[in-house]
């Protein structure tokens, strides 16, 4: 597969979820790989409820700047499907991949009954429209599953690796996994990553692209 | 003849902001956004409804007396002096130890106590003050509860507040509630409301009317007295018939007399634009018998309070004797002086007589007053 | 993974800041001192993970002017210190920063300023660097994470070569980015600290002329070691149309927005890492190249502004010079840059532009988010225990009637300003100032003001600075009711520990400063209450708020949602009786939801009734107090 370089992707949702745990995942994991790597965060206040966009700028040439330029971003990686709408909208283009968790996560608007949250179909719909390929993860159904939902976001990097659209694959991921979790975490991170690659593979055409 | 139905932003925008709140507490009580609190009452949200019991309820909103009479009395709103009646008399209680607590003739306590022990009612709404002389609604469901409470209150109190809170409750069937004119208002608007939510209102099965010329400011009282008696001490206040002029603050071992016009400052305003003297929309209104000391005025209106009287009679429970008619002309010259009064107070607020204010009045009514 | 966890000559994905501290551990840093302040927070936090390892003093001070002093006599005794502080902390400590410049240090002292553009999270926008020029101190602005680690390694050394502060200045898009560092070897510092003047007033500012001219001999030898800087560079051609000068954030910026525009061949870009002194004849060498000059800078046009005055005084050699940057319109004067902002200035300048993204899907995108995507308010987290103060605050000021108000402070409990706090703070400035306002406000009775004053501030804005303003008010009789909010944490800025909480930064027991007992301590009325008890705490403030005059306390104690959560479980477990609750009716039209709004109650518009959800309730228990139906159950866990 022909690299983009820089390859652009953003992780994006609510604070809380592991928007931040997950990019630094997959940021250290590439810089072990010998590649450079940008992430630039939204901190603060977002652990009370706002949402939290990660940029990650991979290459193997230069380092990058925190932010991407807007229609600039090459993968979006959604924790929450509202946030992966509102990001695509912004930084989207009509070559863009789509991956995202189907399990909303309220805005307080909603929840106090002062506005609509749309549909997971009316998402999928909107997020088709504006990218060229998308998938809906059900990724907090497959964590409470093993036993802990706040391992979504691994779930979800599985995916993103299954995909194939970072520049390693999942072997360089299970290693960094091993680097930098203690015995008793670990077991359970590796499952949820694997599933999400299930989720991939479950996705991708079968005979093999090029 | 309909009531207007609007709800909270403008109960306060019509009503609290305007001075003409009695604080008669029927829009209390029934949600988290009104309280009543030392004489106020205080909007703690908004509840950003469009239709709401407390505006329906207030007898300042929307008051369509011709509804009411109907409701109530099956005939249209006449400017007479006393309202509807059936029956005007004296009357005590029997019993020398209501007689004795009591301020005037105890007749209100004699009736609400055998009201209860007949189980015509099981619950009375009572007014009763704290230990710094702040009057509340409370819920008597004996006699020995309703005797406890026998003392003329001058502080305006929120006591349907009471009524809403305890209406809801599943050991309370039938209420009885002692109400002063505004309040009896508010239980008439009540039942006259076009709202869905019915407010238990189907319980209430008696409404003892109180005589009421004015109430006071509960902070400005409290505040005024505070200096010259610890707030605690006092028991009971009374007001002694004209020329007197007084006001009678009663401790265990003193009593103190201040000037009436010292306290006069401390009338609601809310009480300026009212014209109901002798509580026209209760089953029963009581108020005292002039210069007659120890009986009441006693005013039947309906059958149902015409039954309880004379059965209450027929017991022993309460005495009558007719009312002079000297002392029948006066009291309608009061009440009608009172109605004057409001009714002046709210063409000078409004500076037309074309704009009532929360009067509904048809223009025969309203032309007979104003002569 | 903690700064030093990689062995020399590995690269490391580092955040700005913990390169920064990495930096410093590698020039030999001996001590570190700091106030919790976004986004600076992370330097003496990754600091603090080490602190142990390395053996060296790492503390978090009461204020950023104490943090200043310690680390100055640090420096004083021999020990390389650093101090790091957000825009707002420059400002506490410039007091004794405008006594440092001229005083002097003795080891390498290195002040870390990290402003927020746009404030993202900070109540004010503020660009520090002209600190720099009015203190008369050398500045530098790291551009990338490599260079936060390299140049404060190098800041050490300057600073003990010219003998005085250097300061460094980062922004949230340096500090809070993270990017590969390759690292270079720690250094362990020296270990012979010792204070030992030798000459008169040598560790003071004094005689002040002197000291001064001393001060601007400083300012030279930097700006002679500015002029030969490897951070100082130039990329493009000899003589471009266009030549970008830029610092900081605005090196990458420039750089994307240069090359997605397709301009190498005729935008030149001078990065400088030393912006203040200017080294003049290397800026003059480059600014020669052209006649257009774009500044790319944040938050003002500092280096606009300096460029300028440099031009001013040899515009006879460089000939006409047109600037554009803040100051022209072409990039905006306030708020935050990013690629996209310096593209749209240099294709206006040179007239090519470039749309990011073609029309069509940037106008699908614009529709599906208007319709269906929701702005995300920030509010208090659920079981958080200002929502409950506050709504007792709310009630309190309704039921006293005269128009009582509260003068709010910096902590999560600014939020209060908005819907989750029931809009109750009405002013909010620096730290401690809510209490600076109310001894203003608390002695205006006598010029009319009849007003209840509450003022609160948090256990850590109490240690910061609202104590000077408490005694103030107890010594000028100000009429008021200071209301500590005391969480035990300062959690805004990630629950780092304080004088009041029983924890160093390194993680060990320390001395619990008594908030109560030093405000009895001064005289005043002290009450304790506990925020969920909501009927209690609303009494305690009306009763306080009917004081006659005079400064009273009321300590609000309930430990902060979140550090709860991860000490204890929850207590209660709590759902809604459906069949009780009221739902929209007249009676409660949604006061749990709508009204009181915990992210923990949500509104099930089809059934028409409240629930709680699950994951996000934390079992306080408190909505239960308030529900009119009583609709909402706890039960204890």
């Amino acid at each position: 597969m022909k690299e983009k370089d820089p390859l652009n992707v953003i992780v994006t949702g609510v604070g809380g979820q592991g928007n931040v745990l997950v990019s630094q995942f997959m940021g250290r994991a590439l810089v072990r790989a010998g590649y450079h790597v940008t992430i630039g965060e939204t901190y603060g206040a977002s652990q009370r409820g706002g949402a939290v966009m990660s940029h990650l700028r991979i290459s193997r040439q230069a380092q990058y700047g925190p932010l991407i330029p807007f229609g600039q971003a090459n993968v979006i990686l959604g924790l929450e499907p509202v946030e992966a709408l509102r990001v695509l909208a912004q930084y989207g283009n009509p070559a863009v991949t789509v991956i995202t968790n189907s399990r909303p996560v309220y805005p307080l608007a909603v929840a106090i009954g002062a506005a609509r949250y749309p549909t997971v179909e009316e998402i999928m719909t909107a997020l088709e429209e504006l990218s060229s390929r998308a998938w809906l993860i059900n990724a907090t159904d497959i964590a409470v599953e093993l036993g802990a939902p706040i391992l979504a976001n691994i779930v979800m990097v599985g995916a993103l690796i299954g995909a194939g659209v970072l520049p390693l694959g999942p072997e360089e991921f299970e290693l960094e996994f091993q680097e930098s979790l203690p015995g008793d975490r670990l077991e359970q991170n590796l499952k949820a990553f694997r599933r999400g690659l299930a989720e991939a593979k479950a996705r991708l055409p079968a005979t093999p692209s090029a | 003849m309909s009531l207007d139905v609007k709800a909270s932003r403008e109960l306060q925008s019509e009503v609290l902001a305007q001075n003409l709140c009695s604080l008669c507490g029927a829009c209390v009580g029934m949600c988290p956004y009104l309280v009543a609190y030392k004489g106020r009452v205080v909007a703690l949200d908004e509840c950003n409804l469009t239709q709401g019991r407390c505006y329906v309820f207030c007898p300042r909103t929307s008051l369509d007396l011709d509804l009411l009479s109907q409701t109530l009395f099956g005939v249209p709103y006449a400017a007479d002096e006393l309202g509807t009646t059936q029956q005007i008399t004296m009357a005590r209680a029997a019993d020398d130890a209501i007689r004795a607590k009591a301020q005037y003739g105890g007749t209100v306590t004699a009736l609400v106590s055998f009201a209860l022990e007949q189980g015509l009612i099981d619950s009375a709404i009572l007014t009763a003050s704290d230990e710094n002389i702040l009057p509340g609604g409370t819920l008597a469901a004996s006699a020995a509860q309703v005797r406890d409470r026998a003392k003329s209150n001058y502080v305006a109190a929120p006591t349907l507040a009471a009524f809403n809170r305890e209406s809801g409750r599943d050991d309370v069937e039938r209420i009885g509630v002692v109400a002063t004119p505004c309040q009896a208002l508010a239980l008439a608007k009540m039942r006259a409301s076009p709202l869905e939510n019915r407010n238990n209102i189907d319980k209430l099965k008696l409404v003892i009317g109180l005589f009421c010329t004015w109430a006071l400011r509960y902070d400005d009282l409290a505040r005024f007295l505070a200096e010259k008696v610890p707030l605690a001490q006092i028991v009971k206040f009374d007001i002694p018939p004209p020329p007197a002029n007084i006001f009678q603050v009663f401790t265990d071992s003193q009593r103190f007399d201040i000037p009436l016009d010292q306290v006069r400052p401390f009338i609601r305003p809310g009480c300026d634009v009212c014209l109901d003297m002798t509580a026209e929309f209760a089953d029963i209104s009581v108020g005292a018998a002039e210069g007659v000391a120890g009986w009441n005025t006693l005013i039947v209106r309906t059958d149902a309070g015409r039954e309880l009287v004379e059965a209450a009679q027929a017991k022993g429970v309460i005495e009558t004797q007719p009312l002079s008619a000297q002392n029948l002309a006066h009291l309608k010259e009061a009440s009608l002086n009172k109605k004057k009064r409001g009714l002046k107070k709210v063409i000078e607020t409004t500076g037309s007589e074309e704009n009532l204010l929360y009067l509904k009045l048809g223009s025969e009514t309203l032309a007979e007053l104003v002569s | 993974m903690s700064i030093t966890a990689y062995e020399p000559g590995a690269s490391q994905l580092l955040m700005g800041n913990e390169a920064i501290a990495r930096g410093a551990l590698e020039a030999g840093l001996g001590f570190a001192s700091a106030y919790p302040g976004n986004p600076s927070s992370e330097i003496i936090g990754s600091l603090a993970e080490v602190a142990g390892e390395m053996d060296i003093h790492v503390e978090w001070s009461v204020n950023e002017k104490v943090a200043l002093e310690a680390a100055a006599a640090a420096s004083f005794a021999g020990v390389r210190a650093i101090v790091a502080m957000k825009q707002n902390g420059l400002n506490v400590a410039s007091d004794f920063l405008m006594n440092l410049n001229l005083t002097g240090t003795n080891a390498g002292l290195v002040l870390v300023i990290c402003d927020d553009p746009a404030g993202l999270s900070s109540t004010n926008e503020q660009d520090s660097r002209p600190i720099a020029k009015w203190a008369e101190l050398p500045l530098l602005e790291p551009a990338t994470f490599q260079e936060a680690k390299d140049m404060t390694k190098w800041a050490f050394e300057l600073s003990e070569k010219i003998k005085n502060v250097c300061v460094i200045r980062s922004v949230t898009r340096v500090s809070h980015a993270r990017g590969d560092v390759r690292l270079a070897e720690l250094m362990p510092p020296g270990r012979s600290a010792k204070f030992a003047p030798t000459m008169l007033g040598q560790f003071t500012p004094l005689l002040v002329t002197l000291k001064h001219n001393m001060l601007h001999q400083k300012v030279k030898q930097a700006r002679e070691a500015f002029e030969t800087s490897d951070f100082n560079w130039y990329t493009g051609p000899e003589k471009p149309e266009l030549l970008i000068v830029t610092c900081g954030s605005g090196w990458y910026y420039s750089l994307e927005a240069v090359r997605a525009l397709g301009l190498e061949e005729s935008v030149g870009i001078l990065k400088l890492g030393t912006t203040w002194p200017l080294p003049e004849k290397l800026v003059q060498e480059h600014l020669a190249r052209t006649d257009k000059v774009l500044v790319v800078e944040e938050v003002d046009p500092f280096l606009e502004g300096n460029l300028k005055e440099l031009v001013g005084e040899t515009f006879s050699t460089l000939g006409a010079l047109t600037f554009y940057g803040k100051r022209s319109g072409h990039l905006p004067a306030i708020g935050e840059l990013d690629p996209d902002k310096v593209m749209g200035a240099i294709g206006t300048i040179l007239g090519r532009e470039r749309a990011a993204v073609d029309a069509d899907y940037a106008k699908k995108g614009q529709d599906l988010t208007q319709s269906l995507v929701q702005n995300r308010m920030i509010g208090f987290c659920a079981g958080c225990p200002h929502r409950a103060t506050f709504w007792s605050i709310k009630n309190a000021l309704k039921l006293d009637g005269r128009g009582g108000f509260v003068a709010g402070d910096i902590g999560c409990y600014t939020m209060a300003l908005g819907p989750s706090g029931f809009f109750q703070i009405k002013t909010v400035q620096s730290m401690g100032s809510g209490a600076g306002l109310a001894c203003g406000f608390g002695n205006l009775g006598k010029l009319g003001f009849g007003q209840p004053v509450l003022a609160v501030c948090g256990d850590s804005t109490f240690f910061h600075a609202a104590i000077p303003a408490l005694i103030n008010g107890v010594y000028n009789q100000a009429n008021f009711t200071l209301l500590i909010l005391d969480n035990s944490a300062t959690a805004m800025t990630g629950f780092q520990p304080h004088a009041g909480t029983g924890a160093s930064a390194a993680g060990e027991p320390a001395p619990n400063v008594d908030i109560e007992g030093l405000c009895r301590s001064l005289g005043v009325r002290v009450e304790l209450t506990d925020p969920f008890d909501l009927r209690d705490t609303t009494q305690k403030l009306l009763d306080l708020m009917q004081c006659d005059g005079g400064v009273r306390v009321l300590i609000s104690r309930r430990k902060c949602a979140l550090v709860r959560a991860k000490a204890e479980k929850a207590a209660y477990k709590v759902w809604v009786d459906s069949e009780k609750c009221r739902g929209e009716s007249c009676g409660c039209a949604r006061l749990c939801t709508r009204v009181f709004q915990c992210p923990g109650l949500v509104w099930d518009s089809e059934r028409q009734k409240a629930k709680i959800d699950e994951v996000i309730c934390s079992g306080c228990g408190v909505c239960a107090d308030i529900c009119p139906a009583l609709a909402i159950i706890r039960e204890a866990a």
